[in-house]
Formats: C-alpha cells, structure tokens, sequence
C-alpha cells in the first residue's frame, strides 16, 4: 500500500441515476485508499448523481446523454491515461464493491504481477470455499448468463476466467492505452478482456468480497439477458478473427 | 453493344406509350424531390448521388423497357418481373447495409464527443471544496495544458 502514496491513482465509477447510493461508494473510496483520486463518470443520469458525487469531494466527468457501461468505462479510461495517472481501478456505483477488496486489486498492478486485474466474486479464496456465497447470490438468469460467457471466453482467449462481467478492476497505464481506444460500446465486459489478452497483456483474477446491492435493480430483464448473450457472442466471434497487434499508443 | 442486344431481343416487355411517359414523369419528379431536399438542406450532396442514379434508372427503364429483357436474359431469368423485383431487392438491401455502416461510425463519433466533453468538463470544474465551492482559476490552466498534450 505505500507504493500507492508514491504512484498517482485514480478510482474511476460508471454512474448512472445512482443518486442514493453514489455518495456512499465515494465515502467507502475515499476512506479505503485515501492516496487515490475519485472520479465519477455520470453517464446521462437524469437524477442528481452528479451533485451527490461533487457534495461527496468527487470529480465529476458527466455525458451529455446516456452511453451505456462501455462508453462511461472508456471515458474513465481516457481521463486516468490524459492526467497521466499510474494506475487506474473502477467498481460499480451501486454499493456491491467494497472499496477494500478494490484496493487489493491495485496493489497487484501496483506490484506488477500484471497489467489488468480483474475482482472475481465466483473464484475459490484458494482455502477450497467457494467465494463469500453467503454475500452474493446471483439470480438465475445472471448465473446462466455468466457460465455461457465463461465458456466462451475461455475458448477465445484460453485462459480460465470466472467473472467474466465483473464491473471491478485496477489497470496500469499499458491497459488504459489500449481501453481508451479501443473498448467496444455494445460489449465492454467481454471484449476488453479478449482484446487484453490478445494484445499479449497480462490479465488476472482475483477474488473478492461482494454485498448485495445497496440501492437500484439489475438491468437484466429476460429479453434483455438474451439480446446481452447475443450480442455478446457476435463480439467474440469477431474478435477472435481482430488483427492481433493493434496500435496501442497513438 | 446494348443497341445491338436491344434489336435481337424479343420484345418480351410492352408498355403503352401511356404508361411510358407515366412513369419518366415519376422518375423526373423523384429527382427533382432529391434536388429540393438538398436546396432545403434536408439532404446532404454526399448521400444524394446513390438516389439520382435511381432515378436516371427509372428514367431509363421508362425510356428503353427492352432493355429490362435483355438484363433478365443475362440473368437467366425468364420471367422479366422476377428480374427488376430482385434487382431493386438487392439493391434496397445494399443501400440500408449501406446506412447501417453510416450509421455505426456516426454513433461513434458521437460517443467520443461526449466523452471529450465530459473530460474537458471535469478537467475545468474540479470538486467542491468543503464550503461547496467550485474550485478557482488553477483549473482552467491545467485543462489547457492537458489539451495540448492529447
């Protein structure tokens, strides 16, 4: 942790219409890794998230109208690697990533054992207990969902990932050079991913700790997991046939 | 060539005279629509070509309907009807691939603008200070300096 008071941090969170609970995410940053600078990325949100993130000490990069999780993502992305910061990390708004267990995804990148690291709630802790089951439970389209993308992205990038969708991670500057540019709108979750590890960066999982949501409901209706799944499995067809080295810095 | 081919097909297709001047007055119409919407600046130059060669096409087939035969015995096709309908089908689906395409790069245009506006907001406009304040002058600055750099 005390790399982290020398390097340049910056905690970025996607935001949208998440007034009652963007406060508290920002209190819980702030508290856990006080060497980091917080930005909220309010993505079009109709609601005061965007006061609530500037009342809580935040700085706050809003969208003129709503981008969806992938462009809010890049735009974090795009502000860590312009300011020049060293490392990046973001988590939900919503209340279900501990600030903590964020701080422990930056120290690996912090320590260089790799350039993206991504907070996994389904990965074993290693003591052979599944990840924390009595904190989260998935809902049974969600867990569908997940085991679909799992396998699918294991066959494109062949490396086991578990939480392929997880929304909490800590990146160094190799990583926000690439997202920055390239970070498919539609599909952000997955095709980082295959795209990080095609372009030869070293991504790891690491499990973490995560709470129920505090505020808001899951964007996922049926209809849409199945649009999501869709859509998600046209990325990764495309992907894999993507030129494999493509122009990291501009 | 074409005038060669014209007089050894058989006059398979046979409108009236009635029905000819019917539909180069369609065609004729329909381009003067495209010159209006670009006058009007509801069109831009760039997307209007595509319609005007539609509309010489028309324009064509109003004036030569031999040709249509010729075409569809180029396709293989006896029936001339099924030839102009696939034609015009295939054509329809490449112009709206066409605007798909277009349409993709517009919203990625777009989002990428609404990011660089949403980071230069947040560059000037820092957080408040713990009198809810808006942070002064030093902001401005460094904004400038960083839009340089990028």
């Amino acid at each position: 942790m005390g790399e982290l008071l020398v390097l340049s941090t910056l905690v970025f969170i996607p935001a949208w219409n998440e007034e009652a609970s963007v406060g508290a995410v920002i209190a819980d940053v702030q508290t856990q890794i006080p060497s980091a600078d917080v930005l909220v990325v309010d993505d079009g949100s109709l609601d005061a998230t965007a006061e609530r993130a500037r009342e809580a000490g935040a700085r706050v990069a809003s969208l003129p109208f709503n981008q969806g999780l992938g462009a809010a993502l890049q735009t974090g992305y795009l502000y860590a690697l312009r300011q020049g910061y060293d490392f990046c990390a973001h988590l939900d708004s919503d209340g279900q990533h501990p600030a903590s267990e964020v701080a422990r995804l930056l120290e690996e990148v912090v320590a260089d054992r790799a350039d993206l690291v991504l907070g996994s709630r389904y990965r074993d802790k290693g003591d052979g207990e599944p990840a924390d089951g009595d904190d989260y439970k998935p809902t049974i389209s969600r867990r569908i969902g997940t085991s679909v993308f799992r396998f699918f992205l294991t066959l494109a990038t062949r490396q086991r990932f578990t939480d392929t969708t997880s929304g909490m991670r800590a990146a160094n500057r190799r990583v926000m050079s690439l997202f920055s540019e390239n970070y498919s709108p539609d599909f952000a979750e997955i095709e980082s991913l295959q795209l990080a590890v095609r372009q030869g960066l070293r991504v790891e999982e690491v499990p973490v700790r995560m709470l129920e949501r505090v505020e808001g409901t899951s964007f996922l209706t049926p209809l849409r997991s199945a649009f999501f799944i869709f859509k998600g499995l046209i990325v990764l067809l495309v992907g894999m046939f993507r030129p494999r080295s493509v122009e990291v810095e501009r | 060539m074409s005038a060669l081919l014209l007089l050894a097909a058989e006059p398979k297709v046979s409108l009236t005279a009635q029905t000819r001047i019917l539909a180069a007055i369609l065609a004729l119409a329909f381009m003067l629509l495209i010159l209006e919407l670009i006058r009007r600046d509801k069109l831009q130059e760039r997307y209007s070509v595509v319609w005007f060669v539609a509309g010489v096409g028309m324009l064509v087939g109003a004036a030569f309907p031999g040709l249509l035969s010729v075409v569809a015995d180029v396709m293989g096709v006896r029936d001339t009807n099924v030839a102009l309908f696939s034609i015009v089908l295939l054509l329809l689906l490449g112009l709206a691939l066409n605007f798909s395409v277009i349409m993709s790069r517009q919203a990625a245009q777009i989002t990428r603008l609404a990011q660089e506006r949403a980071l230069e907001k947040a560059r000037t406009q820092g957080p408040l200070d713990s009198n809810g304040n808006a942070p002064s002058a030093e902001g401005a600055g460094e904004a400038e300096s960083q839009s340089s750099r990028s």
